[in-house]
């Protein structure tokens, strides 16, 4: 793992010609665990999926390893809302979280077996995925994305509607993965007063209100920051 | 026409249509597809027209026509945040009445209500061998593309950013269920075939624990949906393809029933 980072260069989005993001600069360093918070509708969703390529920017541009992202699409992987993943098809966990080599037909930092194992769903393996409940369910979502091979991992709002003991479970593997070299990028409407497990906070509303530690962060924004649940109780 | 012809026959085809509709169909059902289904089952008919007109198999014909269908309501739905169904149910009678128009205006002899209904007393071997074409389609597809189509079924948008080719992937799809759609024809016709698509997908759909079982199971019960459709047809005097049409509803009813007071 490691490398060279994730960059975005002066980035802006519109949808409708209304525009949702407008010139945001950021870089991912390697092996890093960075909280994207914001209120719903600060343009968080539109930013991850330009930076995994899957939109284009009307301005500005995403590099990954210097090129466009768009030609290295695979070393940056998204792990989508619980909204957007179909849970009533019928699929066991182990078979879902397999899915994650069908790309590349290769694994990311371990295999199957190795996931479930690291996010705790061994046990949990031949259930359908709709007999799992919203914290398992997620755990199976952040399997699945690390059994592909890639250098950055952007996780959508990986703690919406989840219990406190799951949300503190996923925050321990993200804690956990990055440790080991990977990137990642997690998002979030919440913003509590407990980011301090992560390496980084970027504020978001249309443009990159803040950047940097959680502490430079409460220092900056202080009064404005609610005690919210950014993946903690 | 030997005996064998005249019930083993029409018995084959049924059994067979009974099997590969609802493998299809599972696809279409837990892809949420089943709308450009009915489309394309409708679709069908001008391609048949035109290429009866023009001396070609119509199969052909319709499986292109099913297909440019799909396309043209693609198309218009781009841009269309809400009102996609109308979009889909707009071309949908477009094709169908363009093919009733072309029947007279080309000056065919066809037999419009066998298309729409089907007609197995008196479907003859090419019937059947388009059902097996069709049937050899739909399991190189299973057989190469299996996981990048659960990945498209459970995670439309992953499976896109994953770099799938998901346009191909939903094209060749569509082409496969043109081609199972148009064989059938014979058996239940175009109106009719949507309902051996998806009744037999639907009892057993929760309680499998993969595709691949959910296509065994609706497999098995299309096969049995058929064989009580035509075997009922015989003594009653009856053509088996509404038959089978209402006994693909009654499946639906039969547990509603079981779990009244």
């Amino acid at each position: 793992m490691g490398g060279a980072p994730l960059v975005a260069d002066s980035v802006s989005a519109a949808f409708d010609n209304r525009v949702v993001l407008q010139e945001v600069s950021l870089t991912l360093q390697p092996g890093t665990l960075t909280a994207l918070v914001g209120a719903n509708g600060a343009g968080k969703s539109t930013l991850l999926h330009l930076l995994q390529g899957q939109l284009s920017p009307t301005g500005g541009q995403v590099l990954c390893d210097g090129v466009p992202v768009q030609m290295c699409r695979d070393q940056v992987v998204l792990m989508p809302q619980r909204g957007r993943i179909d849970w009533s098809f019928p699929i066991t966990v182990r078979e879902f979280v397999d899915l994650g080599s069908v790309p590349s037909r290769s694994y990311g930092c371990c295999d199957r077996d190795a996931a479930l194992q690291r996010v705790g769903l061994t046990a949990l393996a031949g259930r359908r995925l709709d007999a799992l409940s919203g914290g398992q369910q997620q755990r199976a979502l952040l399997a699945r994305a690390i059994v592909q091979p890639s250098r950055v991992l952007l996780l959508d709002e990986p703690c919406a509607a989840i219990d406190p003991p799951s949300r503190a479970q996923l925050l321990r593997l993200m804690r956990q993965l990055a440790d080991a070299g990977q990137t990642l990028l997690v998002s979030s409407h919440d913003w509590g007063s407990a980011l301090d497990q992560y390496d980084r906070v970027i504020v978001l509303d249309g443009r990159v209100l803040a950047d940097g530690s959680p502490d430079q962060i409460r220092h900056r924004l202080g009064d404005q920051l609610d005690p919210g649940a950014h993946c903690h109780d | 026409m030997t005996e064998l012809d005249l019930w083993l026959l029409p018995l084959l085809m049924a059994l067979l249509v009974g099997v590969l509709c609802p493998v299809t169909g599972t696809l279409l059902v837990t892809q949420r597809r089943v709308l450009q289904a009915n489309l394309i089952s409708h679709a069908v008919l001008p391609g048949v027209a035109v290429a009866v007109a023009l001396g070609v198999d119509p199969a052909i014909g319709g499986v292109l026509s099913g297909l440019l269908g799909s396309l043209l309501a693609e198309r218009l739905q781009r841009g269309q945040s809400a009102g996609q169904e109308a979009v889909i149910n707009t071309v949908l009678a477009g094709f169908l009445g363009l093919g009733v128009l072309l029947i007279p205006l080309l000056n065919l002899r066809l037999d419009l209500e066998g298309l729409l209904f089907g007609d197995l007393l008196i479907v003859d071997w090419s019937d059947l061998t388009r059902v097996l074409v069709a049937a050899a389609a739909m399991a190189l597809l299973l057989l190469t593309r299996y996981r990048q189509l659960v990945f498209l079924g459970v995670d439309p948008e992953g499976a896109q950013a994953s770099g799938l080719p998901v346009r191909s992937l939903q094209l060749l799809q569509a082409l496969v269920t043109s081609m199972v759609i148009v064989s059938a024809m014979a058996a239940v016709g175009v109106i009719l075939v949507i309902g051996l698509l998806c009744a037999p997908v639907l009892p057993g759909l929760r309680r499998v624990g993969s595709l691949r079982a959910a296509m065994v199971q609706s497999a098995c019960v299309g096969l049995a949906v058929s064989a009580i459709g035509f075997l009922l047809a015989v003594p009653l005097n009856l053509p088996p393809g509404p038959l089978i049409g209402v006994v693909c509803m009654a499946l639906l009813c039969l547990p509603k029933l079981k779990l009244a007071p």
